[in-house]
């Protein structure tokens, strides 16, 4: 009766956590294969190589549950990469970075009025201010990369203060620890989850929800130009072509975590799953030497999967009520 | 006064409900005066050309958007159509490597259409992530077929006069791709007013529970668009690769923003149930005129970029501030 019990509790857990299983999976999948997997050097690389885009996810992650979502990331990323290293030509690098990072509020801003404000539909608007940005960072560039001009720029990702881990991996914790606050412990994160759940019920409680939506999307522009500064400093260089499919990747993620596309449920750790289950897959199957192609396929594959078992477990909850 | 008055609304309401054409006009009476090459016979023609393959996919994208769901899975299914027909060329001749082609892109729409339904998804946000996993997929199997490489119509050694047909004939002042693309148009407006399934996907695009308790058949009505939406995009690709004559494994990528711009740019709501393929047929025309113009102008393509994603955004705005 027990062991039943337990399997009901283990069966429960497992339909809930399905990025934790899917993880889970993995690395125990890779203890049976003879690759150098399991060495604190990959590990930590493997952390290294996801932080930038779980810093963007944090951000999604808070749009999302307020009810929203954010496609322009990508364009935000890049732009703000490129206008750190370009400013860093002519003033303070810090000063450069501020700037970037003000511009990635604004872009938020400006998201924020035209989803939250005027009331349209955020995925199709914040596609257009995607492509909007990316268009510019190639015309600022030419579409060919470009390098920062000061030896320290690179150290704020790839220097290692503590321990071996990174200075991107503490950032990245950084981030995951102050937004986790953010959302769990402060009224602005409790209202995003009361509007994410019900709009109307949210607003009609006396919930500001227009500031508090137009202030999700703001936070995601800061995260994002935070995340594209940090990957310029980590290769040193700006491209318009990093963040292709990043806004999707990225979005794709934070539902597989299981923050729900409904809005009001989830949290930053979820998303964090979300994003280790990709990097923690592309790493193993780069260990046991799958063909790029295959990858692309497995990585579909998952991404519908996880998605399609989401909507089907929804559809179950609502067939039951 | 009062008819002054109604003059204005009437003027109003006709100014943002053809905010395309007004666009399509200016643009073209501003190209025209500073460059006058732009009537010349070679660009219209290349217009015509240009117009095909992303007006086919726009149409397909159409029934989706109508439909209240969104499919991001055309660009898998175009560039994978694209390689599949091209090496079936060879071994099993062309006309069966095209109707094959145009299967495999309305299989490839129809399994996504039984992914959706099986998963019981009833938001536009649940298709756009399982299409783009689709999509993915899709394209790793063209990336796989043909190992990475480009497939070139040249290396081909038997027939393939259809396709070149399709590519580089001409019937009259009109291409061939462009009258596909009339045929296709025609049979489409009279499939979306005149039939009993083209009513039934404007009713799932309004409201799915409403739908569903009035008896229309919602499950039928999903399938049929994304099955249209894969044999579109089918259709798109083989215009598209007989055109430039080559396959390329990811040559469908951004074809489907394109499209969803089209669509929603010509003025079909987002929101579902309302539009016509005819506004997206003014849709590509404003897309494909503005890079030709702005080609013709001398802007570089990357600033063409900037133009597309602000006026999709302004678009959206406008159509968003329409009173209903």
């Amino acid at each position: 009766m027990n062991v039943k019990s337990f399997g009901i509790t283990l069966g429960k857990f497992a339909s809930k956590q399905k990025a934790l299983v899917a993880i889970l999976a993995m690395l125990v999948m890779m203890l049976f294969f003879p690759t150098n997997f399991y060495t604190s050097y990959n590990l930590i690389d493997m952390l290294n190589s996801s932080s930038v885009l779980m810093i963007l996810a944090f951000g999604v992650t808070i749009t999302v549950i307020s009810g929203g979502c954010d496609l322009s990331i990508g364009g935000v990323m890049v732009m703000s990469g490129i206008i750190a290293i370009k400013l860093m030509e002519f003033m303070n690098m810090w000063i450069a970075i501020v700037i970037a990072v003000i511009f990635g509020a604004v872009i938020g801003f400006i998201n924020g009025f035209l989803v939250v404000h005027q009331k349209t539909e955020p995925f199709i608007i914040t596609l257009g201010m995607g492509m909007t940005l990316t268009g510019l960072a190639q015309h600022l560039t030419d579409a060919r990369p470009v390098t920062g001009s000061d030896p320290n720029f690179m150290m704020i990702s790839n220097g290692r203060i503590i321990l071996s881990f990174t200075n991107l991996v503490i950032i990245m914790l950084v981030v995951l620890l102050i937004t986790h606050v953010i959302m769990r412990y402060t009224q602005f994160g409790r209202s995003c989850y009361a509007i994410g759940g019900d709009y109307d019920v949210a607003r009609y409680s006396g919930i500001n929800v227009i500031l508090i939506k137009w202030g999700a999307f703001v936070i995601c522009g800061i995260t994002a130009a935070i995340a594209g500064v940090l990957l310029s400093s980590k290769l040193n260089s700006g491209s318009s072509i990093y963040g292709e499919t990043t806004a999707l990747v990225v979005n794709c993620a934070v539902v597989v975590g299981g923050v729900s596309f409904a809005g009001g449920v989830g949290g930053i750790f979820q998303a964090a799953l979300g994003l280790l289950v990709f990097g923690v897959l592309e790493n193993s199957m780069n260990m046991l030497g799958v063909d790029s192609y295959i990858q692309i396929l497995t990585k579909g594959i998952v991404i519908v999967a996880i998605i399609w078992l989401d909507s089907f477990s929804r559809k179950r909850k609502r067939e039951r009520v | 006064m009062r008819k002054k008055f109604e003059l204005r609304k009437t003027f109003g309401s006709f100014f943002t409900n053809y905010l395309v054409l007004v666009a399509i006009v200016l643009l073209v009476l501003v190209t025209m005066i500073v460059e006058p090459k732009f009537l010349s016979s070679g660009n219209l023609t290349n217009i015509m050309r240009q117009f095909g393959p992303l007006s086919m996919v726009a149409l397909g994208m159409t029934f989706v958007i109508i439909g209240g769901f969104i499919d991001l899975s055309v660009a898998g299914t175009f560039s994978l159509v694209a390689v599949v027909t091209v090496s079936l060329i060879d071994p099993i001749g062309q006309v069966p490597a095209l109707i094959a082609g145009l299967l495999l892109g309305a299989l490839c729409g129809f399994f996504n259409s039984v992914l959706i339904l099986t998963a019981g998804a009833l938001t536009q946000a649940e298709a756009l992530f399982i299409t783009f996993g689709m999509s993915l997929v899709y394209g790793a199997f063209a990336l796989i077929t043909t190992g990475g490489a480009v497939l070139n119509m040249r290396d081909i050694t038997s027939s393939i006069s259809v396709f070149e047909g399709i590519g580089q004939g001409t019937v009259g002042i009109f291409t061939v791709s462009f009258l596909i693309f009339l045929v296709c148009l025609i049979l489409l407006y009279f499939f979306q007013s005149k039939t009993v399934m083209g009513r039934a996907i404007n009713l799932t695009g309004g409201n799915k529970t409403a739908a569903r308790l009035a008896g229309i058949p919602v499950d039928v009505s999903i399938m049929v668009i994304y099955t249209l939406s894969g044999l579109m995009a089918a259709l798109g690709a083989v215009n598209q690769f007989a055109r430039v004559t080559t396959a390329a494994p990811v040559m469908g990528k951004g074809f489907e923003t394109n499209a969803i711009l089209a669509v929603v740019v010509g003025g079909t709501s987002l929101k579902g149930g309302k539009g016509s393929v005819l506004r997206t047929v003014l849709g590509t025309l404003l897309i494909i005129l503005m890079s030709n113009c702005l080609n013709l102008l001398g802007v570089t393509p990357y600033m063409q970029n900037v133009t597309k994603g602000g006026i999709l955004v302004l678009a959206i705005w406008l159509d968003n501030r329409k009173p209903l």
